[in-house]
């Protein structure tokens, strides 16, 4: 059975980005367009791994991951942020939230799809 | 001649200023919203196309991948057989006893064998190189197309503080913003490098190409 990824992000062109490079891996694909839209997916539902921004409206990406770690079943689903953002001040914030790994924009679809099969074992 | 320019006093001519940037600020605000939205849409209709052949092409992949195997010379590969048909006939070419028409008979059979796997090599290979260049060309382009994003992020903060300072302007009872709070918030806003570079008038570094994940 297909793993399911949780790909957060506000550019619709961005998630197709991702979506294609996770579909052409094997693994099924859902996105929300921000923080709050992705923690209403969080519903029960299985989710193996998330795939989030960082600088979203309504709720930004390390609020998300902060909201994530907190629901129930979802305590241990590993999260990558995908952003423009290098600072090492917002990496620390990232790990410090709960997120597992940083990985900065523009990405290659092989070094994603590399990183998701390490971390949504 | 006399000058076709109003002469304002100062008071006058900065209010004029003011009213000038107050009037230009939300036309560029609007072209700068009406370019993002452009470039999304082109990269959207770019994206969508990529996404009807992106299964062709790892069709395409996959099936120079099988072509390979098939052709490999392990056991069960076309080269394979080959191999076995001529080290299992060869004893019988060299045996003495075996009349000169069968051996040539043989030869024949084998040499056809052999042509038939160099055919099926020369073509196996370019088409197995094509698709390894168009997959890597693929991947390429999918990175290209992320750098909309960091495009639309750039002028998305811009028009903002073009927003920003046109509420400034327009309205006079608020106290007059100080520039250094101004550039503190501004710069509290940048998420890339190359904008914190270019703020500060450094050479703005390129991004750099992709790199791989950080894990914690």
């Amino acid at each position: 059975m297909a793993k399911t990824i949780l790909v957060i992000d506000d550019s619709a062109s961005l998630r197709q980005v991702v979506r294609m490079a996770l579909v052409g891996a094997g693994y099924e694909v859902i996105e929300a367009g921000d923080g709050k839209a992705a923690l209403a997916m969080l519903d029960g539902r299985q989710v193996n791994m998330a795939v989030c921004d960082v600088n979203m409206p309504v709720m930004n990406g390390i609020e998300f991951v902060k909201a994530a770690k907190a629901l129930p079943g979802y305590k241990f689903m590993p999260i990558l942020m995908l952003t423009t953002e290098s600072q090492e001040e917002m990496k620390e914030k990232g790990r410090a939230a709960g997120a597992k790994a940083w990985m900065v924009k523009p990405f290659s679809p092989s070094q994603l799809v590399n990183a998701v099969s390490k971390l949504c074992v | 001649m006399p000058s076709t320019h109003a002469h304002h006093p100062p008071h006058h001519a900065a209010q004029a200023l003011v009213e000038l940037c107050a009037g230009i600020l939300p036309v560029w605000e609007r072209q700068l919203a009406a370019s993002r939205a452009q470039a999304e849409v082109a990269v959207g209709q770019m994206l969508k196309a990529f996404a009807d052949i992106g299964p062709h092409i790892d069709m395409a992949e996959r099936q120079s991948r099988q072509i390979s195997d098939a052709l490999s010379p392990s056991d069960g590969g076309i080269v394979g057989l080959a191999d076995a048909c001529e080290a299992r006939l060869s004893p019988l070419i060299a045996d003495a006893s075996l009349p000169a028409s069968s051996r040539d008979a043989v030869n024949q059979v084998l040499a056809m064998v052999r042509n038939a796997v160099h055919a099926l090599q020369s073509i196996s290979q370019p088409f197995e190189h094509e698709t390894q260049m168009v997959a890597q060309q693929v991947e390429h382009m999918y990175t290209g197309f992320q750098y909309q994003d960091r495009i639309n992020q750039m002028m998305a903060l811009l028009e903002a503080d073009m927003a920003r300072l046109r509420s400034a302007l327009t309205n006079p009872a608020a106290e007059v913003p100080q520039i250094d709070r101004w550039m503190a918030q501004l710069e509290s806003q940048y998420a890339m490098a190359e904008q914190r570079d270019n703020h500060m008038e450094a050479r703005a570094r390129e991004s750099g190409g992709p790199k791989e994940a950080e894990f914690f």
